[in-house]
């Protein structure tokens, strides 16, 4: 597949997301559903990369990118990842403090619930496919109330399901 | 500057709202460059740009400190070293895929993955269900559940289903704490 295509697709979903993995509906929809690029466990293990790695979480887009097209591709999503950052420049200087107009945030907000919803609703197939027994489930189910309850890095949440991976699932 | 980018930016794990504490520390804190007021206003409009919030933030505060060119190089410093980093995991999964006992552990990250992205949602209306008021409880739960519900009953996209939602919100106005 082209890496120019690659670049809009995740670039349409990078725009229309506010933070890390919202974009994920969007490009499970894109590239799993429509298009049959890439499958379910692969977008799985492209948010696993995003989240294991340090910095920013939108960055799983180079590892969608990568399964898709390759190094070329993994660079195309980057660049998807990177661009939408540089709209926060003209917004400080025409809108400044505009922006925090009631009903501006009032829409923002109405879009990160809607965000919420799609993101539920895009981690079904991937729950379908990881979740195969209860060990799977357990893993879950304590990497949710770890994060929720604890704050704690996203990289120990992680080595730890991989540890009990290793242990349990072999 | 572009020295303190890379650092952050790079160095600090759980996505942006660690980094963005962490620069502010750096940014206005010890090194003065910024006024609390300006990294207030930069915090809030990367939250409603597009695209990744840190990522935002950082081109807003580097453009307030050095322009054009000051925006890219932080944008630049503080992703590429982690993107290479996310690529060479990615390759690590490819390659590692048939051998039994690095799937086992690759099978237990994927289903820690599935209980971040429920996180992900999670975090995503937190904010507003803590306000314990139930207009605010009901209105995103509202827009939440349609977003859920119109993909799967009509099959709109989810890019539909984004720009209904910021109509909506624009309407139906969010109540006052």
């Amino acid at each position: 597949m082209s890496p120019l295509l690659v670049c809009l697709l995740l670039l349409k979903a990078s725009a229309t997301s506010f933070s890390g993995f919202t974009s994920l509906p969007v490009v499970r929809h894109d590239f799993v559903e429509t298009r049959h690029l890439m499958t379910d466990r692969q977008l799985n293990a492209a948010m696993a990369a995003g989240r294991t790695a340090p910095g920013p979480n939108g960055l799983y887009l180079a590892s969608v990118g990568y399964f898709v097209a390759g190094w070329p591709g993994a660079c195309a999503g980057c660049v998807a990842c990177l661009a939408p950052a540089f709209l926060i420049v003209p917004i400080l200087h025409y809108l400044g403090r505009r922006a925090e107009r009631p009903r501006v945030k009032s829409a923002i907000h109405a879009v990160m619930f809607a965000t919420a919803g799609l993101v539920i609703e895009a981690t079904v197939p991937l729950a379908r496919d990881a979740l195969t027994g209860w060990i799977p489930v357990a893993i879950a189910v304590a990497s949710f109330f770890f994060l929720v309850l604890t704050q704690r890095a996203t990289l120990w949440v992680i080595a730890g399901a991989a540890l009990v991976g290793l242990l349990a699932l072999r | 500057m572009t020295g303190v980018f890379v650092r952050v930016g790079n160095l600090t794990f759980g996505g942006g709202d660690p980094t963005m504490a962490a620069l502010y520390s750096e940014l206005v804190t010890s090194r003065r460059w910024l006024t609390p007021e300006t990294y207030g206003l930069v915090y809030a409009l990367a939250r409603i740009t597009p695209g990744t919030n840190v990522l935002a933030f950082c081109a807003g505060a580097a453009w307030e400190l050095a322009g054009w060119a000051g925006a890219l190089l932080a944008v630049l410093a503080a992703a590429l070293p982690s993107a290479v980093c996310v690529v060479l995991l990615t390759v690590g999964y490819q390659a590692w895929k048939h051998n039994a006992v690095a799937m086992a552990a690759i099978a237990g990250t994927l289903a820690a993955a599935v209980g971040l992205m429920a996180t992900s949602a999670w975090q995503l209306l937190a904010p507003s269900l803590a306000t314990r008021d139930w207009r605010r409880i009901a209105r995103a739960l509202a827009v939440a559940g349609a977003a859920v519900w119109l993909p799967l009953r009509f099959g709109v996209t989810p890019v539909a289903v984004l720009g209904l939602a910021a109509v909506a919100g624009f309407l139906w106005q969010e109540p006052e704490p």
